[in-house]
């Protein structure tokens, strides 16, 4: 009994020793109906003359929280006056960071539960006690804002200034509050922050986010989209109304790493002046590689351009499975009348300039709506890709034979068979250009350029030349007499090319996939290769119970259903995958305004190659003229520095550089001399010759 | 082959209007100078406005929510009232909105809303309810109070804060810029507003959520 008495006794006696060697400093609070506020000091002593820290301490009621220094776009920060003794001094609150809180459609700054707001006072050389009041008017909100106050005195003595029992509450607040940076912070014209320094990389960093520190900087509420590359950090902010490049964009910069340890910096990012690159291509003319200047190009030049460039697209690899496509319709009519080969012809035209037609209205309106609308753009969208894949996967299969399209689904009522062909004439020339569309032609990026700078227009007038040099081909094949009987009757031979051209399909298939795993990387791949494998049943499933009654029958579209059914779930999988961080995975820099800026900085000249995954012409001439061994040893003994541009997800320094130079899409291959002189452009299709004459400078 | 082509072709236009409608699903931001988007709404006494028909008379859009602590300032000190009558003589046609959801701080139906501004004396010209948020998402009305300055030719003339302090102290009405008062004068005068777009600040618009 006594040894347990003792041991009780023991326990207390410790308590009791631990907590006087740290005494409580904490004016008496006072509570309103969703706060307890208190003043605490970080010490329980005062030395005369020496700073310490003191904290407005808000207990908050469940669901209420309270603003932080710029509360977003609505709430209000908590004033505190304070009234010190004869002598005394106090800074400002040294504000922790806040967390973003979505109230809405509005985005703000705030604190709950508990926080404690640090600032700190110089007291007077003399010992004596001393009083601090404090008057706290603050709003508190939940749904429903309410404004509350108070007053709080805190009563000090002078003695051994050791920390008081409220010192934890100061380490908790000094988690959340914000250094100074250690990275050079810079601003792009499109509100881009740009920060960097080594200890930024995409293994360093997983997420992050910035806090504005005043209205009308940045629109709060939208996202930040955040890149990540070797020794730098892009967020991606969207500017506010009265967002101004020349006004340096400060407040707090939040770093998360893989393991949710955050930091918190002080930003103060400056927009940087980026020699000859960011001027007025109007005032300083890029010298082309070919004689055409950009600003003197009429109307009738530009259609020529474009119609020319339509007629080379037919050659492009990712528009000739389509043309192989009509090739196999036009072998089909050619037991035909000439006439219904015409009807064709005109069909497939329509369906072209149709939709070039509604690509161009959709280019005029997201120009409207401000995006960067670049050549290509849909390719951007993981999801689309996917479904392109898929979408020419079914056109191989049905190609190969593993399944047919029996007529009579669309075979209502007579004389629809004319219409069904004509119409799927219409639908060929439809995704002619679907696909077509990343694969910019020399002639027509050029073009396109001129005429989306021009009026709506020129830009409508250049995209239906674009079509109709498209569609010249087919038209020629159906029109002209000769040809259409120089073709071969129909054979056995038909079915065997019907099965070849599956292969100009799975090529593209294949290529799609690889773009895909570019964009969401090899989760993206294995969702994509599931939903080839589900098409494959499906169109198995219909093939081979093709023709069947009965159970059998109803089983094959059973399994179809289910397995399209799969295929849906991995597209929606696939918008849902968040994109593959943008890593430099290559010995090629990658490209931002930040390293060109260096770059040139340093005086030497740089090469700038601007590229995408889905530009096969791109892959092309690195192929051929940039990774040769020709120009590999040229840049290096003229110390030219090679910057890589990837632009297979948007990307808007990216863009904006296309932009600048009057164009919408990649290639864009430009060559900055040593002496600070506007770029040089080079042509989009390259050779090793080309690019070694350009850079000879 | 051609048979085939329907059947995908409406696989691929579901496809690329999908991908398409993300890169559309961009907020609608309004500028200065810009047409004011037109719209119809019913007042508190069930009488339609349409805000084209008020053209050639400037038009002030107010968000209002009588809970709102800001709300409460700019009306207890008088000073909304006081505005709101200035405006008038001026012949600038004054819309409050109430654009609070249903069972929201703020929500008001036709008779509480004349109730609200009888009882603290206002003189809008019409009380418009929005309880669909339909206006309020229309114009992106972020708080109460929040303002919107159409001038005579349709045009947004000004739009943001009550004025220059966002405080819900009603002593700083008085040490504030009056950025809504200079705006009416300078469109009544066909002048340009001088600061055009400024913070709006006060309660969050209770949407629906």
């Amino acid at each position: 009994m006594t040894h347990c008495l003792l041991k009780v006794f023991a326990f207390f006696a410790f308590c009791l020793c631990s907590a006087a060697s740290a005494s409580a400093l904490e004016s008496a609070p006072f509570t309103t109906p969703h706060a307890r506020v208190s003043l605490v000091s970080e010490i329980d002593g005062f030395d005369p003359g020496k700073a310490f820290r003191l904290g407005l301490r808000f207990q908050m009621a469940k669901g209420w929280h309270i603003y932080w220094l710029n509360p977003g776009d609505a709430g209000e920060p908590p004033q505190l006056d304070l009234t010190l003794p004869q002598g005394a001094t106090a800074s400002g609150i040294d504000w922790p960071a806040p967390y973003r809180v979505a109230e809405g459609p509005l985005m703000t700054y705030s604190y709950s539960d508990e926080v404690v707001l640090p600032l700190t006072v110089t007291p007077p050389q003399a010992a004596a006690p001393l009083t601090i009041g404090a008057k706290v008017t603050f709003l508190i909100c939940e749904k429903i804002c309410v404004p509350e106050e108070g007053a709080l005195q805190l009563d000090m003595q002078s003695g051994h200034a050791a920390p008081s029992a409220e010192a934890p509450l100061f380490s908790a607040a000094d988690r959340r509050i914000p250094h100074p940076s250690p990275y050079a912070a810079s601003l792009l014209p499109d509100a881009t922050l740009v920060v960097a320094g080594a200890g930024l990389s995409p293994s360093s960093v997983k997420e992050a986010s910035f806090f504005p520190d005043k209205w009308g900087f940045i629109e709060d509420a939208a996202p930040q989209r955040l890149s990540l590359a070797d020794g730098q950090l892009s967020l991606a902010l969207k500017p506010a109304q009265s967002f101004d490049p020349k006004v340096p964009l400060s407040g707090v910069l939040r770093i998360a790493d893989k393991e949710g340890a955050e930091r918190f910096l002080f930003i103060s990012a400056t927009s940087k002046d980026l020699p000859a690159a960011t001027e007025n291509p109007a005032q300083h003319p890029a010298t082309f590689a070919e004689a055409s200047p950009e600003a003197g190009l009429g109307i009738l030049t530009m259609l020529g351009f474009a119609f020319l460039g339509g007629l080379i697209l037919n050659l492009m690899p990712c528009v000739f499975p389509i043309l192989a496509i009509k090739a196999l319709t036009i072998a089909q009519l050619s037991g035909h009348a000439r006439g219904k080969a015409q009807a064709h012809a005109a069909a497939y035209t329509a369906g072209v300039l149709f939709s070039f037609a509604g690509l161009g209205v959709l280019l005029l309106g997201l120009k409207a709506a401000g995006a960067a609308a670049g050549w290509g753009f849909q390719f951007q969208s993981p999801v689309f890709v996917a479904g392109m894949a898929f979408l020419l996967m079914l056109i191989g299969l049905n190609l190969s034979g593993v399944f047919e399209i029996s007529g009579r689904f669309i075979r209502a009522g007579s004389g629809l068979a004319d219409r069904g062909g004509a119409l799927g004439s219409f639908f060929t020339g439809f995704l002619a250009v679907l696909v077509a569309t990343p694969c910019t032609a020399p002639f027509m990026g050029t073009a396109i350029a001129a005429a989306i700078a021009a009026s709506p227009f020129a830009t409508l007038a250049v995209l239906l030349a674009l079509g109709l040099g498209l569609a010249t081909p087919y038209v020629l094949i159906a029109s002209i007499p000769g040809l259409v009987d120089l073709l071969p009757r129909p054979g056995a031979w038909m079915v065997i090319l019907k099965q070849a051209l599956a292969f100009p399909m799975y090529a593209a298939t294949a290529w799609l996939v690889w773009v895909l795993s570019q964009q969401i990387g090899s989760d993206g791949v294995l969702a994509a290769a599931t939903g080839l494998v589900l098409l494959g049943l499906a169109a198995w499933a219909i093939g081979v119970t093709q023709g069947r009654h009965g159970f059998a029958h109803r089983f094959g579209r059973a399994v179809c259903v289910l397995a399209l059914l799969g295929t849906f779930a991995v597209l929606y999988d696939i918008a849902a995958t968040p994109p593959a961080l943008v890593t430099a995975k290559d010995e090629a820099e990658p490209y931002s305004p930040e390293s060109l800026a260096a770059l040139r900085a340093q005086g030497r000249p740089v090469f700038v190659n601007l590229t995408a995954a889905w530009c096969v012409t791109c892959k092309i001439n690195e192929k051929v003229a940039l990774t040769s061994e020709a120009v590999q040893k040229a840049f290096a003994s003229r110390h030219i520095a090679y910057l890589k541009g990837d632009w297979t997800r948007a990307d808007p320094a990216i863009s904006a550089l296309l932009h600048q130079h009057g164009r919408d899409g990649v290639p864009l291959y430009l060559f900055y001399p040593a002496k600070g002189e506007a770029p040089v452009i080079l042509p989009q299709l390259l050779t090793a010759g080309i690019v070694l004459d350009q850079t000879g400078s | 082959m051609p048979r085939l082509i329907p059947h995908v072709m409406s696989l691929t236009l579901a496809l690329a209007s999908a991908s398409l409608g993300t890169v559309s699903g961009l907020a609608e931001t309004l500028h200065i100078g810009q047409q004011a988007p037109d719209f119809t709404g019913a007042d508190s006494n069930g009488k339609t406005v349409q805000l084209s028909e008020l053209k050639g008379k400037p038009v002030l859009l107010e968000w209002t929510n009588d809970g709102c602590p800001f709300v409460k300032k700019w009306y207890s000190s008088g000073a909304m009232q006081k505005l709101q009558r200035e405006a008038a003589s001026s012949g600038v046609v004054w819309l409050t909105i109430a654009s609070s959801a249903p069972g929201e701080q703020g929500y008001v139906d036709a008779i509480a809303a004349n109730q609200d501004t009888a009882s603290r004396n206002a003189a809008p010209a019409h009380v418009l309810l929005d309880p669909q948020g339909r206006i309020g998402h229309l114009y992106g009305a972020q708080t109460t109070p929040h303002i919107f300055l159409i001038d005579q030719a349709g045009k947004l003339a000004y739009m943001g804060g009550a004025d220059s302090i966002a405080s819900t102290n009603v002593e700083d009405i008085a040490k504030a810029e009056p950025y809504v008062h200079e705006a009416i004068e300078a469109v009544v005068a066909g002048k340009p507003v001088q600061h055009a777009v400024t913070r709006p600040y006060g309660c969050s618009v209770k949407y629906s959520s």
